[in-house]
């Protein structure tokens, strides 16, 4: 079983290298497409600013004259190497500024994924071990009415009511600007703060994280309350759990022991996709919030016509949703017996 | 009479109306006896096995009196429910590919029944004998290998297999009736044969009282002592097995009868009953049947018959008044 | 599903009932008490019953007409250079400023113009709302269809061809997955130009990889039917089978998916429209008259709150309609 597993997750492993490879490779592409020709491809690189004379010198200097296939694999090769370009507004390489704003949105986004994930296990096994019932209907009313509420309209009505309303949190930044940043040794806050033992940090960063995290959490449990529900009511219809009912097992063993365990199973897989909405969500929920993350970072960096802050932020987003696609399918090979064999 | 069941009525508020799934339905069954309930698919056959155990949606109604063995089971809560399910009675169900928990080990899940039937009895549990127990379940059940079956899980077992393994666990718990939901149908031929002879031979060993739940009238004949036939949630016939298919009595009894397969016969087409079973928000008033049947008669469309008895046989029809 | 695989499981059938497959066993209330099973008059059928799938489909079906209109008007008056032409349904001309009504409030006075108040040129808010429809509803159409028609293409060439073209169109669409919608529509519109086409474009480009992976998962679960193998034995062409067999049985769940899918795109694309992304400058938009409306926001509420809510009633309608449709062809709906 074991070999068997490890091999499970070596095969999954190679996947996502070659996804991350295909998806450079499509970045590749698409600016190979809107850029053909040297001059223009450096253009995209430093930003409008230079003269087409300079720019042909630059293009010469950033290898951009080199045939398509060996600017593929120094592309490739860059990015594995932790080089993403260089960033025409600061003048440093793009790792560093997705190294400073990256986990701060990571940070926040998990946590509020996290609590859309409970919210929606919990809210449609809830509505599916009580279908076509009051509570059942109230389940969707709830998750219908946040899941087609555009994202910013959630997180403004949070900031009014909760923010500027009853003053009860901050409405903007991801802590107390007068504070100092914990040294930054992981770049995640609670982290950091946590290692610097800044209490008084981490109890702004905590205030400052709810509203955003709260945002993300709502706009995103509506899809996993409805498949939570469907899969439910699937596995309760499900001859082995009528069986454990027969073997007197009470109701709440059953519902969450036995239809439960196997209803999230499919819900596994559907984590990656609401880390990938949500991670992309947060450009939107940090735009409202004034959440200094990558999400900002990135409007900022587009109102500043950055491009390879764009195009970097971008790869590296897309990187860390093929990473968790990759431990959505272990999770689901170490919750699924039946997956391991194949 | 270990059970009974009198003027038992079963309804669901769905979103076109009201459901009636079962109407009036009598029955009872004697210790040691065992009993087919037959009709098509949508009769509402299985819904009456599933309200004996009480195991259907949230949004069903129950209504009359189930008693079994001086319990009402209707009015069972909490853990008077758990007691009696599994002690008192235990189910068996149709596809075996989803009879047992995919994510558990055989053993663990017949571990389980163990522990609650100790529990149940207020006797503390002991792994070691219980394990014995399920053992000697399998065996019952003429599983070989009984060790290599427990240690697998349900994906690794082939159908017939795991139909035993549920089977045995209904040996473990020694239900006092055991009710048996299509357990076959979706099985291969031999197979099916195979399960059916377990069934039999544990009805004699054990004298458990087995409710068959079938759509395939050849198949319950050789397990059973009497027949309820079952026409869109209501009875049509009951009585003795050889009296039902040696001359029956309900015109639907007749059409089923008529269409069994039988060697005799075996180059004519398959007879099938004209016409499909009622929708059953807004049935047909009357006799339910009275669309399909051959006999019928002006107060058929209008009257809806009482359940009379006939020698001794139960039959709801006019034709008989 | 097909008669087939029913057939082939029952060994002889004794009664001419409605059988499910026994690889669906479901309990006997769980038939549908509806003649029809499954396709398009189904749906129609059961919708028709229901009242909350009823009030979604009527939702859409007066979102979907009025924008068709209306987008033709609008086409129609910019092609003879008669803009009068694309307000003819609205209470007002959506460009016209009302002076003295800057940021007024919504009142009865001057029905229905003034009805949801003014924005900070005096505006109708109304008019502006029902004149930026027609661009959300082909958004949503063009998307969702052009993610069909890719996802079906892909998915079940990758699923009935199977091995190394299987793992190589996967890996592909995990990448395309992978692509952070929001950013990625940023990007394009930074680097080709911001615009209504733009966005459109990159949307389309991007969504059909859940539409890849359904039709591949339905590709390989009917390829082991016995009927399907049956007629691939019998020399049917593959052509053939995957248009006699692997696409009326994709129908219904596609409908399903579809339709909560159209919310889906209205919200990406208002989203965008919020951060500015493919607006053109003057031209109402739900999204970006919300981002506007936020600046007067919270004295001014209706300024923002109602463009917000145009996007949230269409987005809920979808959902209703998609999720009932849904529930019924997964069979969760009967009792």
């Amino acid at each position: 079983m074991d070999s068997k597993f490890l091999f499970f997750v070596a095969r999954r492993a190679v996947n996502a290298v070659i996804t991350v490879i295909l998806m450079i490779a499509l970045i590749f592409i698409i600016m190979h497409l809107v850029a053909p020709t040297p001059e223009d491809l450096a253009r995209l690189y430093v930003g409008p600013k230079f003269p087409p004379a300079e720019l042909k010198l630059i293009a010469q200097r950033l290898g951009l004259t080199q045939p398509v296939y060996v600017q593929f694999v120094t592309y490739v090769t860059g990015f594995f190497r932790g080089n993403l370009g260089t960033d025409t507004i600061y003048g440093i390489p793009e790792i560093l500024v997705i190294e400073e704003y990256f986990p701060v949105t990571l940070n926040m986004v998990l946590l509020g994924t996290l609590f859309g994930v409970l919210l929606g296990l919990f809210t449609g096994a809830i509505a599916a071990s009580n279908r076509n019932t009051p509570t059942d209907y109230g389940v969707k009313a709830l998750y219908l009415g946040t899941w087609a509420a555009p994202p910013f309209l959630v997180g403004v009505v949070l900031q009014l009511f909760l923010g500027y309303g009853l003053h009860l949190l901050p409405t903007s930044n991801v802590a107390n600007p007068v504070l100092n940043i914990p040294p930054p040794v992981t770049g995640f806050p609670l982290i950091d703060s946590i290692l610097a033992q800044d209490w008084t940090y981490l109890y702004s960063w905590t205030r400052h994280l709810i509203l955003p995290a709260i945002t993300i959490g709502l706009i995103s449990f509506g899809s996993i309350t409805r498949l939570t529900r469907a899969t439910m009511v699937d596995a309760l219809d499900k001859d082995y759990v009528k069986l454990a009912y027969m073997k007197g097992l009470g109701q709440r063993t059953v519902v969450w022991g036995t239809a439960f365990r196997n209803a999230i199973i499919p819900i596994v897989t559907l984590l990656a996709l609401t880390f990938a909405a949500t991670v992309g969500g947060a450009v939107i929920v940090e735009y409202v919030f004034e959440y200094h993350g990558i999400g900002f970072f990135a409007v900022q960096a587009a109102y500043a016509l950055d491009y390879p802050a764009i195009l970097a932020i971008t790869v590296i987003v897309g990187f860390s949703v093929i990473i968790a696609n990759f431990i959505a399918d272990v999770l689901y090979g170490i919750m699924d017996p039946r997956v391991r064999l194949t | 009479m270990l059970l009974d069941v009198k003027g038992l009525r079963v309804s669901y508020r769905t979103v076109y109306g009201n459901l009636e799934a079962i109407k009036k339905v009598d029955l009872s069954i004697e210790k040691g006896e065992s009993v087919a309930v037959v009709g098509e698919s949508g009769c509402g056959k299985s819904t009456f096995g599933h309200a004996i155990v009480r195991l259907l949606p949230p949004n069903a109604k129950y209504e009359g009196k189930v008693n079994l063995d001086g319990k009402d089971v209707l009015a069972l809560k909490g853990h008077e429910l758990r007691a009696y399910r599994g002690n008192d009675v235990f189910m068996i169900f149709q596809d075996p590919l989803n009879s047992l928990n995919p994510v558990k080990r055989v053993d663990v899940q017949m571990l389980e029944a163990v522990e609650m039937r100790e529990r149940v009895a207020g006797r503390g549990y002991d792994e070691t004998k219980a394990y014995k127990d399920i053992v000697e379940g399998l065996t019952g059940v003429r599983m070989p290998d009984p060790e290599v079956i427990l240690r697998r899980y349900p994906h690794e077992l082939s159908g017939g297999q795991i139909q035993r393994v549920v089977i045995a666990m209904a040996l473990v718990m020694k239900p006092k009736l055991l009710i048996a939901d299509e357990p076959t149908s979706a099985l291969d031929v031999t197979i099916q044969a195979q399960v059916m002879k377990l069934i039999r031979d544990l009805k004699k060993e054990y004298g458990m009282s087995v409710l068959f739940i079938t759509h395939d009238m050849a198949v319950a004949y050789t397990v059973a002592d009497k027949f309820l036939v079952m026409y869109a949630g209501e009875l049509s016939e009951l009585g003795p097995v050889d009296k039902v298919v040696s001359t029956p009595l309900h015109p639907y009894t007749v059409a089923l009868v008529n269409s069994i397969p039988n060697k005799s016969r075996r180059d004519g087409d398959l007879v099938s009953i004209p016409g499909s079973p009622p929708n059953m928000i807004s049935p047909p008033s009357g006799c339910r049947f009275n669309p399909r049947c051959p006999k019928v008669m002006d107060i058929c469309r209008t009257v809806s018959p009482e359940a009379r008895q006939k020698d001794e046989r139960m039959v709801r029809c006019h034709l008989y008044d | 599903m097909g008669d087939g695989d029913t057939n082939r499981l029952t060994r002889f059938r004794l009664f001419k009932g409605r059988q499910r497959s026994p690889s669906v066993a479901v309990p006997d209330q769980a038939e549908t008490p509806l003649g029809e099973t499954s396709g398009i008059r189904f749906i129609v059928g059961f919708v028709r019953r229901d009242k909350i799938a009823l009030s979604g489909a009527l939702g859409v079906a007066i979102f979907i007409m009025f924008s068709v209109i209306q987008g033709f008007l609008e086409l129609l008056g910019g092609y003879l250079r008669n803009p009068s032409l694309s307000y003819l349904l609205l209470p007002s001309d959506p460009f016209t400023f009302h002076f003295g009504l800057e940021l007024a409030p919504p009142s009865l006075a001057n029905f229905p113009v003034g009805l949801l108040g003014y924005d900070e040129t005096g505006r109708s808010i109304l008019s502006r709302i029902l004149y930026a429809a027609p661009r959300d509803a082909l958004a949503s159409i063009l998307i969702v269809v052009s993610a069909i028609v890719i996802g079906m293409a892909l998915g079940i060439s990758a699923g009935y061809i199977g091995g190394w073209a299987d793992e190589i169109l996967m890996r592909i669409t995990d990448a395309f997955l992978a692509f952070p919608l929001i950013l990625l529509a940023i990007a394009m519109s930074l680097i080709l130009g911001n615009g209504y086409l733009v966005v459109l474009i990159t949307l389309m480009a991007i969504w059909w990889p859940t539409y890849a992976r359904f039709f591949r998962a339905q590709a390989l679960s009917l390829k082991s039917r016995g009927y399907v193998e049956a007629s691939r034995l019998s020399g049917l062409s593959s052509a053939r089978i995957i248009l006699r067999h692997i696409f009326p049985n994709s129908i219904d769940p596609i409908v399903a998916i579809a339709t909560l899918d159209f919310g889906n795109v209205i919200l990406t694309y208002s989203t965008l429209a919020f951060l500015g992304i493919g607006v053109t400058v003057g031209v109402p938009e739900w999204g970006s008259m919300a981002a506007q409306g936020l600046s007067y926001a919270p004295r001014v509420w209706w300024y923002a709150l109602f463009p917000a809510i145009a996007i949230m009633a269409v987005v809920v309608c979808f959902s209703l309609l998609g999720d009932r449709i849904q529930d019924m062809v997964g069979g969760r709906i009967s009792y």
